[in-house]
């Protein structure tokens, strides 16, 4: 008997401070949980983006001064960067970048502001025009470029709607030197024009009523009133999206794999293709990565550019 | 209501109108300009659908109807056998659905809470140095990246540790690359939550992380949904990493297993179409769902709420 109300004793006590200092440490956890909450909720997007996207940079500016070979790698300094600037496949890669991205942003601009300045008016089921309009932009660049293969085929849609002007011979819109890279650039304008319109489109309407109306009543023209106060309203968000459709037409990479795989020739050959090529055909990691790190310099001196010019002009 | 406003400039005296706002006022009377308005948004309707509306009707063709001349229109006889055929011909293709699937959902859960813990954090705390303006810039400014840069010294990196040609190599890629959008489409969204109502579930006992859960986490739903159906179409789209970083059919996914019907010498046509439509249709359906707030991720946020 004294025995048992010993043990049962010892047991009650045991269990009651374990369950004790249970909950103190739960609490104490919870307090220092909040106490360091603010580092806590950071910490994993923090550390996941310093692995993937930091150091992998760091890993690019190492791999751009080694060169790779079966038998390891050496350190050759900035060989890769001295090598890019003789090698005409990349030479050749950036000018029909700058073509890709100078005709593609450019049209996308104009032709968006256009439809934006139509949808502005007065447009029934403007809602239902901005849903559908949306659509190209969420597909997969990969199935765009699959649909306007289709397009392009030989003896293709297109083929047929151009019979007339070119005599029934097909015209190798992927498959034509002088024609691939505007096939690409159509594909691009036929899916990025929607974003420039829907963006241009919500900044029309925020354009304040009462302004345009004591426009009017100054006798301003459409012209002036476009000119005057529209088009300064719209600058920020034109610089915005200009930016966006730059620092995303540069890295076009799904659509050309897969109308052209850069070809024919190097005519579509745009400086992802070349990196991809460089790196995943040939192996030469180093001079890819050189090539990676001067894109990179490029794209900041781009965008910081772009919010410079901005700054300015609103601070004007 | 702006034409009446138009009208009233002529009898403004000091600036008569020029001859091309004449013509325009000429063209409202008769409302031409309204018909050209609507026919220009068509044309432009047009030009934006009917490449969707020629795959997805190039599925239900022949080999000798889908490129024909002239080009069938509208197919009468329906081939749904062409569905049937792409999983006979293609038995991995149902391999690379699941592999996206499960690369899309575990993405999105996983960039979905972190990137909503960290823009709550950026919003609620006060962080030395700056850091509350630092963080978030630097984890946007990685949205600027091209992947092309990345993508290299990735691949160096996870074939040393094992990592290429894994799902979850995939899905680390996939969120870091979408934690940026969560956290930009999320901070707009937490901002409009009252710091009160936190503040008395706090005086109410809870800890400010059960505050957050509780409180906080559902009145921000919408934006949840927002951000997880923008997550999901980016990452279910995504070519150029799968591409890279899965080779063979263990990690492929769609887009990759899509890109495979083009070589450079041949298209298998059918084969294509159908895989793209299948590839397209939860796409769309997710799309409808968040329609508002998809333009906002687009734009970084630059449209507003």
């Amino acid at each position: 008997m004294a025995t048992e109300t010993e043990a049962d004793r010892e047991f009650t006590t045991t269990d009651v401070s374990h369950l004790e200092t249970e909950q103190s440490t739960r609490e104490k956890t919870l307090l220092w949980v909040d106490d360091h909450l603010k580092w806590l909720m950071t910490l994993p997007a923090v550390l996941i983006l310093f692995a993937l996207t930091f150091y992998p940079l760091v890993r690019a500016l190492q791999m751009s001064t080694m060169q790779f070979l079966p038998t390891g790698t050496t350190f050759v300094g900035a060989q890769n960067y001295v090598d890019l600037l003789s090698n005409e496949a990349f030479i050749n890669s950036l000018v029909v970048t700058a073509q890709f991205v100078g005709i593609a942003v450019g049209i996308e601009f104009l032709l968006g502001f256009g439809i934006a300045l139509l949808l502005n008016k007065k447009i029934k089921l403007r809602g239902l025009w901005q849903t559908l309009i949306l659509i190209p932009m969420i597909l997969s660049p990969t199935v765009i470029g699959l649909i306007w293969r289709l397009l392009y085929a030989p003896n293709g849609l297109l083929d047929y709607i151009v019979a007339p002007l070119t005599g029934g011979a097909n015209v190798g819109w992927v498959s034509e030197t002088s024609v691939a890279l505007y096939s690409v650039i159509l594909t691009d304008i036929w899916q990025w024009t929607p974003l420039v319109v829907l963006v241009l489109f919500a900044g029309l309407q925020s354009v304040p009523d009462n302004i345009s109306e004591a426009a009017v009543m100054d006798g301003a023209s459409r012209w002036q009133r476009f000119l005057h106060i529209t088009l300064p309203y719209l600058k920020s968000l034109i610089v915005l999206v200009l930016i966006i459709r730059l620092v995303d037409a540069l890295r076009v990479f799904a659509k050309v794999f897969v109308l052209t795989r850069g070809g024919p020739g190097s005519a579509t050959n745009v400086i992802s293709m070349q990196m991809y090529r460089t790196a995943f055909r040939f192996s030469n990691f180093g001079e890819a990565s050189a090539m990676a790190v001067s894109l990179l310099v490029v794209v900041l001196i781009l965008a910081m550019s772009f919010v410079k010019i901005a700054n300015v002009e609103f601070g004007s | 209501m702006t034409t009446k406003q138009d009208t009233t400039t002529d009898a403004l005296p000091y600036e008569q109108p020029s001859g091309f706002e004449k013509f325009r006022e000429t063209l409202d009377e008769y409302g031409v300009s309204k018909a050209v308005t609507y026919g220009l948004l068509g044309v432009f309707l047009v030009w934006t659908l009917f490449p969707i509306y020629w795959l997805v009707t190039a599925t239900l063709k022949t080999r000798q109807t889908l490129l024909s001349f002239p080009p069938m229109w509208i197919p009468w006889n329906f081939h749904f056998e062409n569905y049937v055929q792409l999983f006979a011909q293609r038995p991995d293709f149902i391999q690379f659905i699941i592999n996206s699937a499960i690369i899309t959902i575990t993405t999105t859960v996983i960039a979905t809470t972190i990137g909503a813990m960290a823009a709550y954090a950026f919003v609620t705390f006060d962080y030395p140095y700056d850091l509350d303006f630092h963080l978030p810039f630097y984890i946007l400014s990685t949205r600027f990246m091209p992947p092309i840069v990345t993508v290299i010294p990735l691949f160096v990196i996870f074939r040393g540790i094992g990592l290429v040609n894994t799902l979850p190599g995939l899905i680390l890629v996939y969120t870091m690359f979408n934690i940026p959008f969560a956290v930009w489409m999320m901070k707009g969204f937490f901002e409009e939550v009252p710091d009160s109502l936190i503040e008395s579930a706090m005086i109410d006992g809870h800890t400010h992380l059960g505050a957050f859960f509780k409180i906080v986490v559902p009145l921000v739903k919408p934006g949840l949904i927002a951000s997880a159906i923008f997550t999901i179409i980016i990452t279910w789209n995504e070519l150029l990493f799968a591409v890279i970083l899965a080779l063979n059919s263990n990690a492929m996914t769609v887009p990759v297993g899509l890109a495979s019907f083009v070589t450079k010498f041949s298209v298998q046509w059918i084969n294509m179409s159908v895989g793209a439509t299948i590839a397209l249709v939860p796409v769309l359906l997710f799309a409808f769902v968040a329609r508002q707030q998809l333009v906002r991720g687009f734009s970084m946020g630059a449209v507003g709420k």
